[in-house]
């Protein structure tokens, strides 16, 4: 059989079980999503899987297909390598597809995936948008919410504490300084609000006003799940791995009788 | 009577006297010591003093080190290599047996390289030490090893700046880009030899600077720097900016030194048509370094007098995002400065390996050149968590696009694999090993190259997974299939095949089961820069240590390997791998002068379809201008 026969069906092969792979495997490659947006980014991977797959096997088939399949035999001089310098198929054909892969990875999902978040933080689609004021100091969120009229939400412990509804878009405003030290604007750093089970995360950087919208889809909580937790995601200081609190997505019943609660506390 | 009495001394080459003296490094280090002393308290007594006068200050430890860098060059015998004879003197060099040439200053480009790469590889044990502790701290979900999370940060700090300014950048290109290019071109020195050796001198100096960095105060932002963070952490963050310093400076001189050989050195018939591939490598790899370490030199002094004044550039009423665009603006050209030599190695063992000419050589060239350019224009998929929107696609664009040029180097590679007759040995397993793992490196690149995919998997483990899989993965296992091939040529002697393959295979599992792991905890709620965790990350954490250890000891099983080889191994022949290349027909190992006679180089080196020589030494014996 000749060579080229025989790497064609085994490359064919290892494609097939490589796309069962990623059909079983792909979608928990997350681990666990709870919002529009990790779902579209496991999406987005997915894609990016199927077809990679092909492209990683052929190179992996050739890795080992050389060893076993072109290796010379110690002291066997009478088989002599080929000779050929150049093959202009081969190359047009690698040349054509890592071109056009490359193309449509960039068509999509890359530049379909970020129209949508675009859309999401077009001012013009904001009619029902929950707004969560987020402001980071080293090493602490609070969590605010201004159509409400609640600042500083926290827990029975005092502990720093998110509720969200469910199915209900939310645009965090994030902040970074001390909110204790007003004196000094220059006290803070550089945080991210990062949220594993969303999917999604954003710096806070200091003397700026940053966005993040997202859209969570099922009713979690990190009690649940520890991947429903903020948490900081840029190096800040020694307190950098304490930075972070519970999230807890809910009806949005329970959100309002939360609110209400909350509204008391605050009183 | 000899004649050589009657010979009026018109030479230049300076005397050679073996005498009692103190020991070169030892010299540097009193030197250094001295250079210190002097201007520190130049500088906090009588300069510039501070209340309650501390004999160190920030300012006074700044310029008492440059002091000891000097001293230390000085000291170790720039003094006498290169100072005085600028001035017209002779000087004495002196000329050490043996062992003793590596520790002292040498303008020869082989020394030169040899020292390069025991400094890379003394980074890479510290560096690797710290990366054991940084595992140990993580089997763990809370506190236990160390107390404080700020010393875990200063130890993934030193890990990440030694790894990335001493190993990364330097191995391959200071290290074997000095001994091997000239050697490849048909040279006996390198275009700047003085200079180049005072550039390797740079390197331990560095190194120890920033392993010493915690002498001053734990440091908090790893090897990025980022402000403000910087500014509010404590004085050890001043000897990683003066670290890297230092290493980067080497680098640059290297780079420039390089450049010109390769320009002006080679020898006749030595076109650039027939240049190597590996001699290729270090000249795009050298253009980048050119463009692009003055550029973080000037953003860390920036760093440094912004904390030195102390002015508010990078705080909430200056910029921070400002500091992060300098840093990438390097930092990612940084990272193919480290892989692309990677990628010429493969390219320049596989024909040798397979007995077969190269595959689509124009390609190969094309390809390192377009990662060259293109690599300046993709540094913000870094910041896809802090740009705005409207910037994130140009960047995302580059960025897919650059993987067709690295792609190349897999079309090259790969067509010179195929119906080859490939000799199955520890460095061909090491070069398909590096191939492997370059592959999934760069395809987890191109998910991270995704804005929707990179906010989630953006500063968690997944990234460090893949970055280990491109730095450990492609550069380290080419830096080690590299040092097999040429330790014949080094040392004259031949590692056993056996321990090698044995040690090849350890390190390929151990890695690839360490690595592997990173991605899922990062896309399982890992954040970097933590020492603690939430417990449900503990077991995978544990495990994962455990195979880091592993590999720890796989790179130890290869050092001890090849320094057994080196001293005590099999006499190799002198061209075991039957190559064509220039570096093969000197002697193993070449003599001081590399080429009594220039060589005359007639075809391309990766003719292996027939047997004609593709470099010949003119036999009239004489020598031979070395441009062509
Ligand atoms: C010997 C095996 C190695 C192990 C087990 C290892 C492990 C690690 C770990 C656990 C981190 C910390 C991740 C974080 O929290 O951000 C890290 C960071 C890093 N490593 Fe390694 N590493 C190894 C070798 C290398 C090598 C060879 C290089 C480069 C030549 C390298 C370059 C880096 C860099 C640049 C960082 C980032 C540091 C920072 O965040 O400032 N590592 N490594
Ligand atoms: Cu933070
Ligand atoms: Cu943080």
């Amino acid at each position: 059989m000749s060579d080229v026969v025989l790497f064609g069906i085994l490359w064919v092969i290892l494609t097939i079980l490589g796309e069962i792979g990623v059909s079983l495997w792909g979608h928990n490659m997350y681990y666990y999503m709870a919002s529009t947006q990790a779902i579209e980014g496991n999406h987005a991977a997915i894609f990016l899987m199927i077809f990679l797959t092909p492209i990683f096997m052929f190179v992996v088939l050739m890795l080992f297909f050389v060893p076993f399949r072109f290796r010379a035999k110690d002291g066997d001089r009478k088989v002599k390598a080929a000779t050929f310098k150049t093959n202009r198929t081969f190359i047009s054909i690698w040349v054509t597809v890592s071109v056009c892969v490359n193309v449509l990875f960039f068509i999509h999902p890359t530049a379909s995936a970020a129209e949508m978040m675009f859309q999401e933080a077009n001012p013009a689609n904001q009619q029902n948008t929950l707004i969560v004021d987020v402001v980071a100091r080293q090493w602490q969120w609070y969590f605010s919410y201004p159509q409400y009229g609640v600042t500083n939400t926290v827990n029975a412990n005092g502990f720093n504490d998110l509720y969200l509804p469910v199915g209900r878009k939310v645009e965090f405003v994030l902040r970074s300084y001390d909110p204790n030290h007003t004196y000094d604007p220059n006290l803070d750093v550089v945080h991210d609000l990062w949220i594993p089970a969303f999917g999604i995360k954003e710096d806070v950087i200091p003397g700026e006003t940053r966005f993040m919208y997202v859209t969570p889809n099922v009713i979690t909580s990190f009690e649940k799940n520890p991947m429903v937790r903020v948490q900081c995601a840029e190096v800040c200081g020694p307190g950098h791995p304490y930075m972070w609190a519970p999230v807890h997505v809910v009806s949005s019943s329970n959100f309002a009788t939360w609110i209400a609660q909350q509204k008391k506390q605050n009183g | 009577m000899s004649t050589l009495e009657l010979r009026p001394d018109i030479s230049p080459v300076p005397q050679v006297v073996k005498s009692k003296r103190m020991p070169p490094v030892i010299r540097g280090i009193l030197w250094s010591a001295i250079g210190f002393l002097v201007i520190n308290t130049l500088i906090s007594y009588v300069l510039d003093p501070r209340y309650g006068h501390p004999f160190i200050t920030q300012v006074s430890i700044t310029f008492g080190w440059f002091a000891a860098m000097v001293g230390w060059v000085l000291g170790v015998g720039a003094w006498e290599g290169a100072v005085l004879p600028a001035f017209g003197h002779h000087g004495t060099l002196y000329t050490a047996p043996g062992w003793k040439r590596f520790f002292e200053y040498s303008t020869e480009h082989k020394v030169i390289g040899l020292q390069y790469i025991g400094s890379s590889a003394g980074g890479f044990f510290i560096a690797g030490l710290a990366a054991m502790l940084m595992r140990l701290e993580l089997m763990n979900n809370s506190m236990w090893l160390f107390n404080y999370p700020q010393q875990y940060l200063t130890t993934v700090g030193i890990h990440g700046t030694i790894m990335m300014f001493s190993v990364g950048t330097v191995a391959l290109v200071g290290g074997l880009g000095n001994y091997l290019v000239p050697l490849m071109i048909g040279s006996n020195t390198s275009a700047f030899p003085r200079m180049s050796g005072i550039s390797v001198l740079l390197v331990p100096f560095g190194i120890v600077t920033v392993a010493l960095s915690p002498l001053l105060g734990y440091w908090s932002t790893g090897w990025r720097g980022y402000e403000p963070l910087a500014s509010q952490d404590p004085s050890g963050i001043l000897f990683y900016y003066l670290g890297v310093f230092a290493l980067t400076l080497s680098s640059l001189l290297v780079s420039i030194n390089l450049t010109a050989t390769v320009i002006f050195k080679r020898a006749p018939g030595m076109t650039w048509g027939r240049l190597p591939m590996f001699a290729w490598g270090i000249t795009t790899v050298s253009l980048l370094n050119i463009i692009w370490l003055p550029e973080i030199q000037l953003t860390f002094v920036m760093s440094l007098v912004n904390r030195l004044v102390p002015l508010p550039l990078f705080t909430a009423t200056g910029s921070p995002l400002t500091y992060m665009e300098l840093f990438w603006l390097f930092g990612h050209p940084e990272v193919y400065i480290v892989v692309v030599p990677a990628l010429a190695l493969w390219q320049e063992i596989i024909p040798v390996m397979t007995r077969k000419p190269l595959f689509a050589r124009q390609w190969g060239v094309i390809g390192l050149i377009f990662v060259m350019m293109l690599s300046g224009f993709v540094w913000a998929h870094h910041m896809f968590t802090n740009m705005r929107n409207v910037e994130m696609m140009p960047f995302s664009f580059f960025t897919e696009m650059i993987s067709i040029p690295t792609g190349f180097a897999y079309l090259v590679a790969l067509g010179t694999l195929w119906r080859g007759r490939l000799k199955f040995n520890t460095v061909s397993l090491l070069v398909l090993m590096s191939m492997f793992n370059f592959l999934i490196g760069g395809m987890t690149g191109v998910f991270l190259a995704d804005p929707i995919i990179n906010l989630q998997a953006h500063d968690t483990f997944f990234v460090v997974g893949h970055f280990h899989y491109t730095i450990i993965g492609g550069m380290v296992f080419s830096w080690l299939a590299a040092m097999y091939y040429w330790l014949p040529k080094m040392s004259g002697r031949m590692y056993n095949e056996r321990l090698g393959k044995i040690g090849a295979i350890w390190i390929f599992l151990a890695f690839n089961l360490t690595f592997s792991q990173f991605f899922l905890l990062g896309l399982h709620g890992m954040n970097r820069w933590v020492s603690v965790y939430p417990s449900y990350l503990q077991p995978m954490n544990f495990e994962t240590s455990i195979f880091a250890f592993l590999l720890g000891l796989g790179f130890l099983f290869h050092l001890v390997h090849i320094w057994w080889a080196w001293r005590a191994g099999q006499k190799a022949e002198g061209n075991p791998w039957e190559s064509k290349s220039v570096e093969w027909i000197t002697a193993s190992p070449p003599a001081e002068e590399s080429f009594p006679v220039i060589p005359r180089i007639v075809s391309s080196t990766y003719t292996y379809d027939n047997d004609e020589p593709a470099v010949i030494i003119p036999s009239d014996g004489k020598r031979v201008a070395t441009t062509s």
